[in-house]
């Protein structure tokens, strides 16, 4: 065991050591506000944060010895990316020569060596982005702090930022605390999703935990898409590719039959939304390579699932 | 048609303007040539005698140093002060930050010829009065307001991110001030330096209630020269100053284009 922290709201979380733990939820779900009680930037009024047992209250941010890349990066715009890399040990009064070894290391780890002596402003994007995290793991924090570190980046360059994070993760071994807002993000990344709202932790797991038995149906809402069951016995999540669409009749013992509302086409999938008595607007995603029939909107559907696709969120009160 | 006759209205109003604010100071460049021993306008012929008398006077050049030493020490004291407080200021940032920020800036609302006369009244017991130090001391608080107002001004595009990557990259309160605040809000803190120098180079008034014999400053001189015997070397003194702020001006506009080019790059 890690650490521990209550805040926000009575919160809990245990962190492992050495895992890469996301913080996901919408703005205004208390995701940085708690990343920032970790760093110490704000204070918790009960409760307690701990490091290894031992408590963070009242230590000031510069003695606790977390690394962060923040929002927007903010890079020191007057030095260059070496000094900003060394900065942290230059403030521990390391020697020179061992700064310019170990800053090297984080030149290499970053694949920064030929940017070394520019400025920030002269950076790209995902290079800022790199010279952060460099700058952040330079004085090998056991705790590396992300608040939204892709947010400022193009789609196409944050998937690969993604995996280069992931690789770093894997080298460096330090636990990371991630914060974001992007469901992809979380899941393709962490170990552990933490999932926030409204200053709560709403459910926390792996992310295939999450998909797969979300709790409510904020989770399930969040977290991937998902058509809501309200059935005698209670309410279900049933995710739109577990569910399979034959023609009217085609289908073998259908659980609902429905009328196509509308078809949207993706290439591998195509999206198609069908309006049942039972259940209202469900939408279907078919996957096009194992079921190739084409829908259009007017036709009448069979719908059928396996038991166990749908899940469970809430029993009837009766 | 309309846009380019109202366009001309425009750069024609600018042009009287700027004549407006400027003709009565460069009014010293041609009396200042006069060959004349009184204060009056050369014509037809032009000398250099009361610039040559300015720079052989002991007593000009002594006010020229006394100002010089004075409007320094100010413009040091004055920044260090200024500096520090708006960097204050800026940290605690709540709302009786603010009432302590209008405080401050009361030496540049409140009249200076009140100010002058608190100061003479303070100095007396003090027995700061007639000595360099009472002077710099008074012309510190006047400009410690515009270094106040110059580095806050700085501080507003400074991104609070900075000082909290600088803490928790390990630095404590003052490394960050001086190794990441500082370098951050330079335009501002050399605007400040300038500007309090100005103030003390030319104030008069409060000067005139505490300075006697032994501290002379040179606006003091120009005032007697002027009230007392239309000396037109007060001309030649004139403009040397105008000269030398012409200059001051010069130098600050090109280093902060220099800060502005490293900034646009962006």
């Amino acid at each position: 065991m890690f650490g521990t922290f209550c805040a926000v709201n009575d919160v809990s979380l245990d962190i492992q050591k050495g895992e890469f733990l996301t913080l996901l939820g919408p703005s205004g779900s208390g995701k940085t506000t708690l990343l920032m009680m970790i760093a110490g930037f704000l204070d918790i009024t009960s409760g307690d944060i701990s490091l290894d047992s031992e408590t963070l209250i009242g230590v000031p941010p510069e003695k606790r010895n977390f690394g962060m890349v923040f929002q927007g990066y903010a890079l020191f715009p007057h030095m260059t990316v070496r000094d900003n890399i060394g900065y942290a040990l230059s403030v521990r009064k390391t020697p020179k020569a061992e700064i310019d070894i170990r800053v090297e290391e984080m030149l290499e780890l970053v694949q920064l060596q030929s940017f070394a002596d520019r400025k920030p402003n002269q950076l790209s994007g995902g290079q800022q982005q790199r010279v952060a995290l460099a700058r952040a793991l330079c004085f090998s924090p056991p705790v590396l702090l992300l608040d939204e570190p892709l947010g400022a980046l193009d789609k196409k360059l944050r998937v690969e930022v993604q995996e280069q994070l992931k690789d770093i993760h894997r080298r460096v071994g330090t636990t990371f605390i991630y914060v974001t807002h992007d469901q992809e993000e979380a899941l393709s990344m962490s170990d552990r999703v933490v999932i926030m709202r409204d200053g709560a932790i709403e459910q926390i797991g792996s992310p295939k935990e999450l998909y797969e038995k979300p709790e409510s149906k904020f989770s399930a809402g969040f977290l991937g898409k998902s058509n809501f069951l309200y059935l005698e016995d209670g309410t279900y999540a049933l995710r739109p590719e577990k569910i399979d669409i034959a023609a009217e009749g085609a289908g073998a013992a259908p659980r609902m039959t429905g009328k196509v509302r509308s078809v949207t086409y993706f290439g591998s999938i195509q999206r198609v939304m069908v309006e049942t008595d039972e259940a209202g607007e469900l939408e279907v995603d078919v996957d096009n390579w194992r079921n190739p029939t084409s829908f259009r909107a007017g036709q009448n559907v069979d719908l059928m699932w396996e038991d166990h696709a749908a899940v469970m969120l809430q029993r009837s009160e009766d | 048609m309309k846009p380019s006759l109202l366009a001309s209205f425009n750069r024609a109003g600018a042009w009287v303007l700027l004549m407006f604010l400027v003709l009565p100071a460069l009014i010293a460049i041609p009396v200042s040539l006069t060959p004349k021993r009184f204060l009056s306008m050369p014509k037809g012929e032009y000398s250099l005698r009361h610039f040559e008398k300015l720079f052989t006077s002991e007593e000009w050049m002594s006010s020229f140093g006394q100002s010089a030493i004075i409007a320094l020490s100010t413009s040091l004291l004055a920044t260090i002060l200024g500096t520090l407080c708006a960097i204050g200021l800026w940290r605690v940032s709540s709302k009786y930050s603010e009432v302590v920020r209008a405080f401050l800036l009361l030496p540049l609302i409140i009249p200076q010829i009140i100010s002058a006369m608190a100061f003479y009244r303070l100095w007396i017991p003090m027995g700061l009065l007639d000595s360099y130090l009472g002077l710099i001391l008074a012309h510190t608080i006047l400009a410690t307001p515009m270094v106040l107002i110059t580095v806050s001004a700085s501080l507003a595009n400074f991104d609070p991110k900075l000082e909290q990557a600088s803490r928790n990259l390990g630095a404590s309160n003052w490394v960050t001030v001086r190794r990441v605040i500082l370098p951050s809000v330079r335009p501002g803190v050399l605007a400040g330096a300038l500007f309090a120098f100005i103030l003390s180079w030319d104030e008069i008034v409060v000067t005139l209630f505490i300075s006697k014999y032994s501290v002379y400053t040179l606006p003091r001189r120009m005032w007697n020269g002027i009230r007392e015997n239309t000396d037109p070397t007060v001309a030649a003194a004139a403009v040397v100053l105008i000269a030398l702020t012409i200059i001051a001006f010069v130098v600050y506009a090109i280093l902060s284009r220099r800060n502005a080019k490293v900034k646009t790059s962006l």
